[in-house]
């Protein structure tokens, strides 16, 4: 913990992944406005200090749609990349520790899914199963798990016939123990940091969605559905494109940094004060 | 060498099959079909004709059924015929009785977006290396520093808001560049020239916005492959012998750098295809990516199933090259794939 308070990076993601939570739970009690409220009479307003960030075009406070936004945002990130890190560590374990054919199979299936263009494939089903941000999350975290899996599966491979492991199954530890008090212990820094940067770009991906009108429907508001809004005023209304952008933009770079930054502090290959 | 090529080509038909059947899968597990969009189009269209409808389009037969049905065409490169869109062949162009061609829908698109990647990667490659090569040399001092806050900025910018900025700033307030579509009214009329200038300027924000996206990537790649060789003994050994520090940069330094650079690429192209649908929508650019985006509205199976097995084979064929390239490239990996 120390040493990621003393990388400058992940200090830094940590600090903006900070604000945005507590401003996203503090939502319901910050936000100036009721985010869904339609008010005809101040359709596009500019930003004062009344409306923070202006009015949508349906009179909304794109203020308090942004605060609820994040909820979205942040929520899809950690669930998909949940899902996708529980998948990738359960067959990446499997593949690493028992190998032979079991192994093939499952590197075969990460090829193939490696090899589809996976928005594509996302786009696809969100559009059949009906947009819903329960749907998103599972599309995302289904597929995205295939760099985990490589990772989790590299891992065990060359920590399979070290010292400590082979000693312990001479000692006669069962499986399950080898997999889950040594294996699995010892591969978690690189599940972590590649989990934080997955966050990121399923923030990215959620955005991207949600801005084609296949993700988060109206009235809930995202970050990316408020972008598509602006598209359709981007003549007369700046302030619904500029907002919203910069809100990815700063939460999907405080993933990444703190990312990074977890990389630096625990993994001392990579450390740059050589 | 040979042996290891037709290896390859032998792999990637089993690895098109396992792609085509979960992807065909997925489509079909999930509820709806063409008809059911065409029925809210014509809300007159009675159960009995969406009957028959199905029963024309296999629909009523099970997944299972359905999928062998596809791959028997697939066999034979029969891509099938759209359901939505007037029964234009999906993939390649087709002469009828008349001697009427209509062209394939994926022949039209595939090449506008090819061409938007090709000459966006050319971008990425022209602006990365040299910021990469700088990141590395100066290591940690001030323009490294930039360069690293720019490729943050660049890893983190959702492409569509910059696509947006850009066409607000360019397009509407300066009016210096199309902001959709890839001709202009009456372009017809032009010269050929007068009409490819005017295709390029309608292309400029496309190519822009995924060269401007994939540029830190590649940089940061760069830059970290950068300082990864100058730690190595043979760039030590070098400056020994007292050559020029720019003979070690840029003679042994940066030409191993670049090797594993191959790989990336084939690796972005499943990225770049599915990128290509954001880009392609906002700008109304009539590539795969919209195509793609129009068919999964109108559950225009044969259409989005020969995206998918196109775009994967894609990839498929741009990893091989890939890995040719590299072996050819480097000796060491030349050596190990001909034993």
């Amino acid at each position: 913990m120390n040493a990621i308070l003393k990388n400058p990076l992940a200090l830094a993601g940590l600090i903006v992944i900070g604000f945005i939570s507590i401003m996203a739970i503090l939502a319901p009690l910050i936000a100036p406005f009721d985010p869904d409220a339609i008010n005809v009479k101040h359709i596009l307003l500019s930003p004062s200090s009344t409306h923070l960030m202006g009015t949508d075009g349906l009179g909304r406070d794109v203020y308090s749609r942004m605060l609820f936004g994040a909820r979205i945002s942040l929520l899809v990130g950690i669930v998909a990349v949940g899902i996708a890190t529980i998948i990738g560590i359960v067959l990446g374990a499997i593949a690493g520790f028992y190998r032979g054919w079991v192994d093939t199979i499952i590197m075969r299936l990460v090829d193939i899914m490696l090899s589809i263009p996976t928005f594509f494939l996302i786009l696809a089903v969100i559009a059949f199963l009906t947009p819903s941000i329960w749907n998103i999350m599972i599309v995302i975290g289904l597929t995205s798990w295939m760099g985990v899996t490589r990772l989790v599966r590299a891992e065990f491979l060359s920590l399979r016939n070290r010292e400590f492991v082979l000693a312990s199954q001479t000692l006669g530890a069962k499986d399950s123990r080898l997999i889950f008090k040594q294996l699995l212990p010892n591969s978690l820094t690189p599940i972590i940091v590649s989990s934080v940067l997955g966050i990121a770009s399923a923030v990215l991906v959620e955005s991207g969605l949600s801005f084609l009108g296949l993700g988060v429907q109206a009235p809930q508001a995202s970050w990316g559905n408020i972008l598509t809004d602006g598209k359709e005023y981007i003549e007369f209304a700046w302030w619904l494109s500029l907002f919203p952008g910069l809100a990815i933009l700063i939460t999907v770079m405080g993933y990444n940094l703190l990312g990074e930054g977890l990389r630096d502090a625990l993994d001392p290959r990579t450390s740059n004060n050589k | 060498m040979l042996k290891y090529l037709l290896n390859r080509l032998f792999w990637m038909v089993p690895l098109l099959v396992g792609i085509s059947l979960i992807s065909f899968l997925i489509m079909h597990l999930a509820p709806g079909d063409i008809t059911s969009t065409e029925a809210s189009f014509n809300p007159k269209t009675s159960e009995e004709s969406r009957q028959k409808l199905r029963e024309l389009y296999n629909l009523d037969k099970p997944v299972i059924v359905q999928y062998g049905l596809w791959l028997k065409r697939m066999s034979t490169l029969d891509f099938g015929h759209s359901f939505a869109s007037h029964q234009s062949p999906v993939f390649w162009q087709e002469t009828d009785k008349d001697g009427n061609v209509t062209k394939g829908m994926i022949q039209e698109a595939l090449p506008i977006t090819l061409l938007i990647n090709v000459l966006s990667l050319s971008l990425i490659i022209a602006i990365a290396l040299p910021l990469g090569v700088i990141s590395a040399l100066t290591q940690n001092k001030m323009p490294d520093r930039s360069i690293t806050i720019f490729v943050f900025i660049g890893f983190a910018i959702p492409s569509f808001w910059l696509a947006l900025m850009l066409m607000y700033w360019t397009g509407v307030s300066h009016n210096w560049l199309p902001i959709s579509g890839l001709h202009s009214l009456g372009a017809e009329k032009l010269s050929n020239f007068a009409q490819l200038l005017d295709t390029l300027k309608h292309l400029t924000l496309p190519i822009l916005i995924s060269g401007l996206t994939g540029l830190a990537g590649i940089s940061l790649f760069v830059r970290n492959g950068m300082l990864d060789v100058l730690h190595q003994d043979y760039i030590t050994t070098a400056r020994a012998k007292g050559l020029p520090e720019n003979t070690v940069v840029y003679k042994h330094a940066l030409r191993n750098a670049l090797l594993p650079l191959i790989t990336i690429f084939g690796l972005s192209i499943p990225g770049l295809i599915g990128g290509s649908v954001i880009a392609e929508s906002i700008f109304a650019i009539p590539g795969m990516g919209k195509l793609f985006y129009d068919a999964v509205l109108m559950r225009d199976f044969p259409v989005i199933m020969g995206i998918l097995t196109i775009g994967s084979a894609l990839t498929l064929i741009g990893n091989l090259l890939a890995d040719l390239a590299y072996a050819w490239a480097d000796p060491r990996v030349r050596k190990g794939v001909a034993q």
